[in-house]
């Protein structure tokens, strides 16, 4: 039964075709009776007779006395509808398609090989005269399954419920009643797209979500939808009826170091320890954490840099940057507010920058002999907004001076060797407040230099003796109040103290010995004049007032999971403390008021303090203090 | 001068050649990015959608994203639209809607929107 209405359709389909092939034969009769007449005058021009001619003239008087016109064949073979093969719907559907397409198409197609074609000329042609069946040729046209709509249920009101309904019934009824013109709709629909909303192939999905522009708005999208989605502040909170959930970070107004929230990626900071922390001095609420390499993860990139944001409660970093080699140290561009400047284990520096889309490096120096191929432990930009530069030292001794528009060499650089006879293998190196010619740096050895860019005396200065371990940090004291303090610095160093020293004496002022590990950094808070911080291997965070007290830290804390600490950052408003661990977390401490906030008279007290200290020491030990020249 | 120049000009171009230069995210990261987003506390769905109201991407069923993507887009346009004829020089960037069960956050540029349905509640 199906057979039989398959066929009555199919023989009625051909019955169409053939008064459209009438139709056409028409037109071709004219048409070849033009190219006759051009043949006729092709023949006279051309004077050779070769075989190929006579052959094809041959063939074409041949089909001529057929009925078909010599055309060459324009469109390729599987696309020739055959006629007497059993096809199924959706071939027909091809078929009919394809009728409804150009005619002349269709036309052309007959010049190829097909015999059931040519006979079906020849048949509707001379009325049927003879029958001949053959073997035709199958075409298989592949479709895609249409897909099926799936409705799962989920929790929603009835009206919402309803309308999905339907609209699925929809769909299905009309796709089993007419699977042909259905299919016709979705290719002309796929073909024009169409306004209306038809679902896309996945490899034009996947096409469009590999395209650049999609990942630039879907980088954007993101940020944005990230902070939006952490700030959970509900803006219909009822303060009369309901009960007030307790807030998060909670309140402790007494206590003098507080966990505020820490930054950790599960992918890019996992197994990767903290080499360098820095605060954006244009945004207060962005933090730079560089990365060194994770072992357990070969293939991604050995160094990595991600900038945070304290303002919003999102997880995710603001920016990712990759580098090929461990980054050992990082800051934000003074002067420009859009690079981020990384010194690496192989001696590169390289620039970043958040306006262009990359990950990568925009710039980086050269791995040349000319600029350095030592770790690259301490960069900083130091100058003005007009005139400024990038300083970095190596390991090696080597201190370069760049320009952040050319990092392709250094603008000067400086081999630092104490006494000319042995190079510094610097750690770290700090420059005080407004100062842009001396800095101090800390070494391998244990001693700490002062040193110079320019001048007479370019180069190593003096040389500060007293830790018995490397030097790990070095900070200068940046409290800028009625008393000048810029001379004094602290160093830590693997000796287990923390010392602290005047640029006048070669001897350190006070020594702090509460650690019981490694201290990995210090920093000078920079708005309180007595006050520092220290971190070390045993995940301590100590921070000392040293008008409080010298001999102990003034506040302390245990960073969770025992960790050592390798970096501590204050804040530029001095009142968060960013501590960087081996584990890749990012710890945000906030520092009490009482501590962190200075009085009027601090700077006098540390001043008392300060002769107190000198006093104590000078009763201690008399020999081997040298007073330096200012 | 000139050489240093010349030094500048190709240190750039082995950059170019040597750098692999990733686009921020690429597709792995897109997936992951989604999933994230997905799994924050509250999070319905998350749709993609293209500039003709085709979803793209999508954590939610067919029929609910289909919904979900003419509904919006529409109101996207009509919202556009009125946000460009108030200033001609001015243009949508992001659309909220707060309902009393959900909260509907559309991101939109040029050409896609992402759309993400969360349960503010929680």
């Amino acid at each position: 039964m199906a057979d039989r209405s398959d066929l009555k359709a199919e023989l009625e389909r051909k019955k169409q075709r053939l008064a459209q092939i009438r139709e056409e034969k028409k037109r071709r009769e004219e048409e070849r009776k033009k190219k006759e007449s051009e043949m006729l005058q092709r023949t006279e021009n051309v004077s050779e007779d070769s075989d190929l001619d006579r052959k094809r003239r041959e063939t074409e008087a041949l089909l001529q006395s057929i009925g078909i016109s010599p055309e060459p064949p324009l469109v390729p073979t599987p696309m020739s509808p055959s006629s007497q093969s059993v096809s199924p719907p959706s071939e027909t559907g091809s078929q009919e398609s394809i009728d409804g397409g150009t005619v002349g198409r269709y036309r052309t197609l007959q010049w190829d090989t097909d015999p059931s074609a040519l006979q079906l000329l020849a048949d509707s042609v001379h009325g049927c005269r003879m029958q001949r069946l053959g073997a035709s040729k199958i075409v298989q046209i592949d479709f895609m399954p249409k897909e099926l709509v799936t409705y799962c249920k989920e929790t929603q009101t009835p009206v919402a419920s309803d309308q999905p309904e339907e609209e699925e019934d929809e769909e299905l009824s009309v796709t089993k009643s007419e699977p042909v013109p259905q299919q016709l709709e979705e290719e002309s629909s796929q073909e024009a797209e169409e306004v209306h909303p038809r679902e896309l192939t996945n490899e034009e999905k996947e096409q469009i979500v590999h395209s650049e522009d999609f990942l630039f708005f879907f980088d954007r999208s993101i940020r944005v939808m990230e902070r939006v989605l952490a700030e959970d502040t509900d803006i219909f909170f009822d303060y009369s009826g309901r009960d007030m959930q307790d807030k998060e970070g909670d309140m402790q107004a007494g206590s003098n170091l507080s966990f505020n929230r820490h930054f950790y990626d599960e992918h890019w900071s996992k197994h990767r320890v903290v080499t360098s922390l820095d605060w954006s001095p244009q945004y207060p609420e962005l933090l730079v954490a560089s990365y060194n390499t994770n072992e357990d993860a070969p293939h991604e990139p050995d160094g990595v840099v991600l900038v945070w944001n304290m303002k919003f409660k999102k997880m995710t970093p603001e920016y990712i940057f990759h580098c090929q080699s461990s980054v050992m140290s990082v800051g934000f561009a003074q002067f420009h507010p859009n690079l981020v400047i990384g010194g690496t284990y192989s001696g590169q520096i390289a620039l970043w920058d958040n306006r262009s889309h990359r990950r990568t490096p925009v710039q980086r120096t050269p791995l040349s002999a000319t600029a350095h191929t030592h770790p690259v432990y301490c960069v900083n930009v130091v100058g003005t907004q007009n005139a400024n530069n990038l300083i970095t030292v190596s390991t090696d001794g080597k201190m370069c001076s760049w320009s952040l528009d050319m990092l392709s060499q250094p603008q000067e650089s400086m081999e630092l060797i104490y006494n000319k006879s042995k190079p510094v293998a610097v750690t770290c190196m700090a420059f005080p407040a407004s100062d842009v010619n001396n800095y101090v740096v800390g070494s391998e050895e244990g001693t700490v230099y002062t040193a110079s860019r320019h001048g007479s005396k370019a180069g190593i200065g003096e040389m500060f003796d007293g830790h018995q371990g490397p030097v790990t940090g070095i900070s200068c004291h940046n409290a800028v109040g009625p008393v000048d303090f810029s001379h004094l610095f602290t160093t830590s160093s693997f000796d287990w103290t923390v010392k602290l020293w005047s640029t006048k004496h070669n001897k350190p002022l006070y020594s702090f010995e509460d650690n019981a590990d490694y201290v990995y950094d210090v920093m000078w808070s920079p708005v309180h004049p007595a006050l520092f911080a220290t971190v070390d291997g045993n995940g301590r965070l100590d921070l000392w007032n040293l008008n409080n007290y010298t001999e102990v830290p003034s506040a302390s804390v245990t960073v969770e999971g025992g960790c050592a600490l390798n970096r501590v950052r204050w804040a530029s408003g001095g009142r968060e403390v960013a501590v960087g661990d081996s584990e890749g977390r990012v710890w945000i401490y906030d520092v009490g008021e009482q501590l962190a906030v200075p009085h009027t008279d601090d700077w006098s007290k540390f001043a008392r303090t300060l002769m107190e200290i000198r006093a104590n020491r000078g009763d201690g030990e008399e020999e081997g203090v040298l007073e330096l020249p200012a | 001068m000139l050489i240093v120049l010349q030094l500048y000009f190709s240190f750039h171009s082995n950059d170019r050649q040597t750098e692999e230069a990733p686009v921020l995210s690429d597709m792995a990261e897109v997936e992951d990015t989604l999933k994230r987003i997905q799994g924050i506390n509250g999070v319905i769905g998350t749709i993609v959608v293209n500039a003709e109201g085709i979803p793209i991407k999508t954590t939610l069923d067919n029929s609910t994203t289909v919904q979900y993507a003419g509904l919006l887009h529409q109101l996207t346009m009509k919202a556009r639209s009125t946000v460009r004829d108030i200033d001609p020089q001015n243009d949508l960037t992001f659309l909220r809607i707060r309902s009393k069960k959900h909260e509907i956050m559309v991101s939109t540029d040029k050409e896609y929107l992402l759309i993400v349905i969360q349960n503010p509640a929680e």
